[in-house]
């Protein structure tokens, strides 16, 4: 049944497009947003997570899906943000041709990163990588503002490359093995652990999947995408989209598929090490606040690789804790920076100062996404981030594990820097009537402030009930 | 009865906590409630006393071998009933004496706690719990002083810092001597002097003298003089102290360390000693001050109990203990004589003093007793402790005996000067109208004279109660059972009794010249004060320059002058270097990102060529 | 064995694939794309690798509408000096592909490619319909979807367009 979560919003999107009055149409976004949030209920429940594993219709279509802690754990960050994107957009967007084009498009990029997280299978996972993709292009040029098409150009064209490369590997991998099931693909690279082709088929696709995610030095397309996107859509992208597409295919490949080799793991944990440093030092310099919550996304993605290049189980789970965590926090700044956005129509840090007091939720829910980015104790990154450099420590990665630690001062940093920008300070002539955001943007940052704290919280039961079974399945 | 072990300390705790509260009425009742107070406390160290024995009380405290355990016996028995016996004195004495002051209630709350905390540290028998009281009259002491004259927060401050330098040692050497000993009970441990149990005791010696006032943590004793109100000299340095200090002396030297004539620890004790001896009554010698001159005494004469106590000889430990009681006799009775002379006549500048004599004749008799106590005139009690001292010092070498007679010396011609300046000199007209001391003041006075001359003429009395019983009690006295004989009565050598009376007859002449030369009593030690090379070294001791505490202040100037630099060095590399490297390190990365998509591809591409070549290659 | 019709298929798709990046007309290089892609499928199925070919179409059928829509989205109409400073260094442009095509080549040779792995048995015997339907129907679902996306995407940029 699991495959309902792909069948009924492909149902619901056929629905609402048959030519059969505006009343269905107007129906779109409630639907939409009961379907997230059914999604996540389903997920974050063991009950619900039940009743989906059963039932026949899977085999009625032949769909060979592999659900396991991992995909649960993505299911989970696409129906939590694409709940916050839709309220978002809905509260952003102009014109309701406008709006419900983009439910449409939600409904269609989660269709793809329902499937990508859900198949194991790699051709197919590369076609639904594909659907999320295109379905981000056309998001980001929602707007057609010329910045949005540069945007979703260069996505398209680094997107290109990537596909090239992923082509490349699909077929590579089909010549070792015969078939493009994750078993028979781990199977028959376990048999032939020393083939150069293999070697090269796993490589091209990571290095496709490091497009996806958006990791330096393939990141180029990233900024410039998610600055320019509308502001749901940036949410949408730094929150989950890249995340399922690149960074759950990396984690899946990694750690099921592919065999554990040292090389592999190296180039990781470099590709890994860059992005956290680059993505952090850009960040500082920053002074658009999407442009700076991008660059932190792919120094933030940089310690997901790096843990998962680490290897450990500890650190493969620390990994899938900051992917979650990540889509929590960042997804909470960007919706912070979509307020303001709201308010003042820009989002440029010069322009913008003291609106801590006009817009006191947003700014106390953009401190806490900053703080648990940032890694402090009790929020849920300070121990996504703890497991990680503990699990680098105890592998005896010492210099990763310091790089780990010094850039998330930096992070620290740029972070403070940006809130103290924003909503510190004393409120401009300019900005003295800005209200606090409409409910439409509250609603989601509040939730996902109150899963940071929760999740910090109640950090033991996470780890003993989803965090540690993950690991132990690797 | 081991419950009664707490009255002591119990007892005056609470008192001084009611003190407290009694706010502006303290001037008038925190006087008798302190005298009340002592008074029981008196009691039951005389029941403790008398009782005998040892006794022990044990409660658990805090886990880890820190247990809140007291013992009582023979040595701490009499030192609490010393204790018990000055605060009762000078808390009658106080009556008077504080009535009008301001900050009573807090004057009365810090000496009663400080009698409880003196009583919990001697009792106490676990090091812990020994440290809690310790460090508690720390506390006590900085408020005392702080509530004198205005500024007096300022010699407060020297004390605590002082006091509190030297506790910290004794920290450390408590600390050190669990980590050896392996158990915090003060009966149990018993180490010997090797390394790190050297070091220990040292720590532990470094509290103790610090504590009694010995030199080099001695210069916050004479500006405390002047600034704090005058029956705490009465009580804490001159007394309370001093007996805890050599108490606890004693007892890291005779119990806790196998403190042997061999150790090279006992010449340190005993140079230390004689150091301070003579340091500290040359500047008595040349003091213009009733308060500070004795306060300066009151170093010196812990220089003949560390020497004494240093020699590790029976005779010097006896002569060195014994020293303590008798000098917190006459010591306390010397301040509260000028404390009669700062109530009555309104100054203790000894330039607007003089002919007192007349006008206070009985609080002169007990200066001259006590006076002569000190200076060690038979047959006041001073002389035959010092005589004890003497012989000990002179068999571990002859420098130690030269030192102490002439410490002396020098203290005999100091208190010729003071009582010739206070007492006798012609009277200056604003003296006219003093008249003598009231009766509440007089009895502690004339009572702890009459005990001088009491411990002196029966010296059997002190020596067989308290003293010698104290030294048979502990390890020392055990391992030397046979070496320890009687030392009442007067004392045998002929050739030591005429050294010193020939130094008794040497102050006294000079005294003389120099009175003659100088045509005043006050200036009877001026040719010593401008003798060639002295005068240089007492100018610069009057500009603090030998204060330990100052040449520290002004290290630690130094030392922070350097630190701040580095500190600017260290913001500079916060503040501007790491900043400046980030940003520009930043600005280069965005430059990088110049928003041309081809340069991306090409990045990716390269990239994704450089990992193949690293997964093929490895 | 190679047979004269391979080459020929082979000539035809790089003759194909070359048209579509040197032509400036959109819907010729649509159209060629579409037919570079028919040829390779055709080569696979000559191949015998039936699961190669329907992958290829698949990605055809995915590859196509996103291409389309992203140029479509960002086309200008150029001016009429660039058009002619276009049309003169049509070929210029394009100088590298030779070369590259040279290196790719040299790259090629030097790497040590040879079979080093355990073939898997040759998957025989299935027709198209039979590996779409009963072995791809979750890829095939999800082509169907770029394609719904690809329409959405023509209809935001395109129809949008029209109606602001």
């Amino acid at each position: 049944m699991f495959a309902l979560l792909i069948l009924v919003p492909l149902a619901g999107l056929i629905l609402m497009n048959l030519p059969i009055g505006a009343a269905l149409k107007r129906l779109a976004f409630p639907l939409a947003l009961a379907l997230t949030v059914a999604q996540s209920l389903l997920i974050a429940c063991p009950a619900g997570v039940a009743w989906l594993g059963g039932g026949t219709l899977d085999h009625y279509f032949n769909f060979s899906l592999g659900i396991d802690g991992l995909s649960r754990v993505l299911l989970l960050s696409v129906g939590i943000v694409v709940f916050t994107t839709l309220l978002v957009g809905r509260a952003m967007l102009v014109g309701p041709r406008r709006q419900f084009n983009f439910v449409s498009l939600m409904l269609l990029a989660m269709i793809g990163m329902n499937g990508t997280v859900m198949l194991s299978d790699l051709f197919s996972l590369y076609v639904f990588i594909e659907i999320t993709s295109v379905s981000s292009f056309i998001l980001i040029a929602l707007t057609r503002g010329r910045d949005s098409l540069e945007g979703a150009f260069k996505y398209i064209i680094l997107s290109a490359v990537a596909t090239i490369m992923m082509l490349a590997s699909v077929a590579v991998l089909l010549m070792v093995a015969g078939g493009t099931s994750f078993e028979v693909i781990a199977a028959a690279l376990k048999n032939s652990p020393h083939s150069l082709i293999a070697r090269i088929g796993m490589g091209a696709f990571v290095c496709a999947l490091f497009i996806k995610g958006g990791l330096v030095p393939f990141h180029g397309w990233l900024p410039a995408a998610y600055s320019a996107a509308p502001a749901p859509v940036s949410i949408f992208l730094a929150g989950i989209a890249t995340k399922a597409s690149g960074i759950y295919a990396l984690v899946r490949l990694a750690t099921y598929v592919f065999p554990q080799s040292p090389a592999v793991n190296n180039v990781l944990m470099l590709v890994g090490a860059a992005s956290i440093i680059i993505g952090a030092v850009a960040a500082v310099s920053q002074s658009d606040i999407k442009r700076l919550l991008a660059y932190s996304s792919i120094s933030q993605v940089g310690y997901i690789i790096l843990a998962l290049g680490c290897g450990s189980p500890l650190a493969v789970a620390g990994a899938i804790f900051h992917l979650f965590n990540h889509a929590i926090f960042k997804s909470l700044l960007f919706v912070s920076s979509a307020a303001v956005e709201q308010r003042t129509g820009t989002t440029d840090m010069a322009q913008l100062g003291g609106l801590g007091s006009r817009m006191p939720v947003t700014s106390a829910t953009s401190a806490i996404a900053a703080l648990s980015t940032a890694g402090i104790p009790p929020l849920a990154g300070f121990w996504s981030k703890l497991i990680i450099i503990v699990a680098l420590w105890q592998a005896g990665f010492h210099a990763y594990a310091v790089i780990a630690i010094g850039m998330s001062v930096l992070t620290l940093a740029y972070l403070l820097v940006m809130h103290r920008k924003v909503f510190f300070g004393n409120v401009g002539e300019a900005l003295a009537q800005t209200r606090e955001a409409s409910w439409g943007l509250l609603v989601p940052a509040v939730v996902l402030a109150a899963i940071t704290i929760g999740l910090g919280v109640a950090m033991p039961y996470v780890v003993n009930t989803f965090i540690l079974p993950i690991s132990r399945i690797l | 009865m081991n419950g009664m072990l707490l009255l002591p300390i119990v007892l005056p705790f609470l008192a001084g906590a009611a003190a407290l509260l009694l706010g502006r009425r303290a001037g008038a009742l925190g006087g008798p409630l302190a005298v009340v107070a002592t008074a029981i406390n008196l009691v039951v160290a005389i029941v403790l006393f008398r009782q005998g024995g040892e006794v022990t009380f044990v409660a658990p405290w805090a886990t880890l071998g820190m247990e809140f355990s007291l013992r009582a016996y023979q040595f701490s028995n009499f030192i609490v009933l010393a204790a018990a016996g000055f605060g009762l004195l000078v808390s009658l004495y106080c009556v008077k004496f504080m009535c009008d002051r301001k900050h009573a209630n807090q004057f009365y709350c810090y000496m009663l706690i400080s009698l409880a905390l003196v009583n919990g540290a001697v009792l106490a028998n676990n090091l812990i719990a020994m440290l809690f009281f310790w460090e508690g009259l720390l506390g006590a002491l900085f408020g005392i002083i702080a509530i004198g004259r205005p500024g007096a927060w300022k010699t407060a401050t020297k004390a605590f810092v002082i006091v509190g330098i030297s506790d910290l040692c004794m920290m450390l050497g408590i600390a050190l001597t669990y980590h050896l000993a392996g158990t915090l009970t003060i009966s149990k441990i018993n180490l010997p002097l090797g390394g790190l149990g050297a070091v220990a005791m040292i720590l532990m010696m470094i509290g103790a003298i610090s504590k009694a006032g010995s030199m080099p943590f001695h210069s916050w004793i004479p500006d405390a003089a002047l600034d704090a109100p005058l029956p705490f000299m009465a009580i804490l340095p001159a007394s309370l102290e001093k007996l805890l200090g050599i108490y606890f002396l004693a007892r890291i030297s005779l119990d806790m360390f196998q403190l042997s004539a061999e150790s090279w620890i006992s010449p340190l004790m005993m140079i230390i000693g004689a150091v301070t001896i003579l340091l500290a009554v040359m500047m008595a010698l040349v003091q213009k001050d009733y308060k500070r001159l004795l306060s300066y005494h009151a170093i010196s004469q812990v220089g003949y109990m560390i020497l004494g106590i240093g020699t590790c000889l029976p005779i010097g430990i006896v002569g060195g203990l014994f020293h303590m009681i008798n000098h917190a006799m006459y010591k306390s009775c010397l301040f509260l004589t000028g404390g009669s002379v700062e109530k009555q006549a309104g100054t203790t500048d000894l330039a607007k003093l003089g002919g007192l004599a007349r006008k206070m004749p009985i609080t002169f008799g007990c200066f001259i007793v006590a006076a002569a106590s000190i200076s060690g005139v038979p047959p006041f009690n001073g002389f035959f402790s010092k005589e004890l001292v003497y012989d000990a010092a002179l068999e571990r070498g002859i420098l130690f005996y030269v030192a102490a007679l002439l410490g002396s010396f020098f203290t005999a011609a100091s208190f010729l000067k003071l009582g010739h300046a206070a007492f006798l000199d012609k009277g200056r007209n604003e003296n006219a109208g003093v008249t003598e001391a009231p009766r509440s003041m007089l009895i502690p006075m004339v009572v702890i004279a009459a005990l001088c001359v009491v411990f002196g003429v029966w010296n059997g009395l002190p020596l067989h109660n308290f003293i010698q019983p104290a030294l048979a009690g502990s390890h020392f006295g055990q391992l030397n059972a046979h070496e320890i004989g009687d030392y009442s009565g007067m004392h045998g050598s002929r050739v030591l009794l005429i050294m010193t009376a020939l130094s008794l007859l040497g102050a006294l002449a000079n005294h003389l010249w120099g009175a003659k030369v100088s045509g005043s009593g006050l200036g009877a030690a001026d040719h010593i004060h401008h003798a060639p090379s002295l005068s240089w070294a007492y100018d610069r001791a009057a500009q603090r320059q030998f204060d330990p505490y100052d040449l520290v202040l002004k290290l630690l100037a130094v030392v922070s002058n350097i630190l701040w630099r580095l500190d600017r060095a260290n913001d500079w590399i916060y503040d501007r270097f790491t900043v400046g490297l980030t940003m520009t390190l930043s600005r280069g990365v965005r430059l990088a990102h110049g928003g041309n998509y081809a340069m991306y591809v090409l990045w990716a591409i390269l990239a994704a060529a450089a990992v193949l070549v690293f997964l093929v290659k490895s | 064995m190679i047979s004269a019709l391979d080459i020929l298929l082979l000539a035809a798709m790089v003759a194909a694939s070359v048209f579509t990046v040197m032509t400036a007309r959109l819907l010729w290089s649509v159209l060629s794309l579409a037919s570079t892609s028919a040829f390779l499928t055709m080569i696979m199925f000559k191949l015998n690798a039936p699961l190669a070919g329907v992958f290829e179409l698949s990605v055809c059928a995915g590859l196509i509408p996103a291409i389309f829509i992203s140029t479509i989205g960002l086309t200008q109409r150029l001016s009429p000096e660039a058009l002619a400073q276009r049309r003169k260094d049509k070929l210029k442009r394009f100088f590298f592909l030779p070369v590259i095509i040279v290196l790719t080549g040299l790259v090629m040779s030097q790497v040590p490619l040879a079979v080093d792995f355990a073939m898997p048995a040759p998957a025989v015997g299935q027709d198209v319909q039979t590996v779409l339907w009963n072995s791809r129907t979750i890829d095939l679902l999800g082509q169907i979807v770029v394609l719904l996306a690809g329409a959405f995407g023509v209809a935001v940029l395109i129809k949008g367009s029209k109606n602001d």
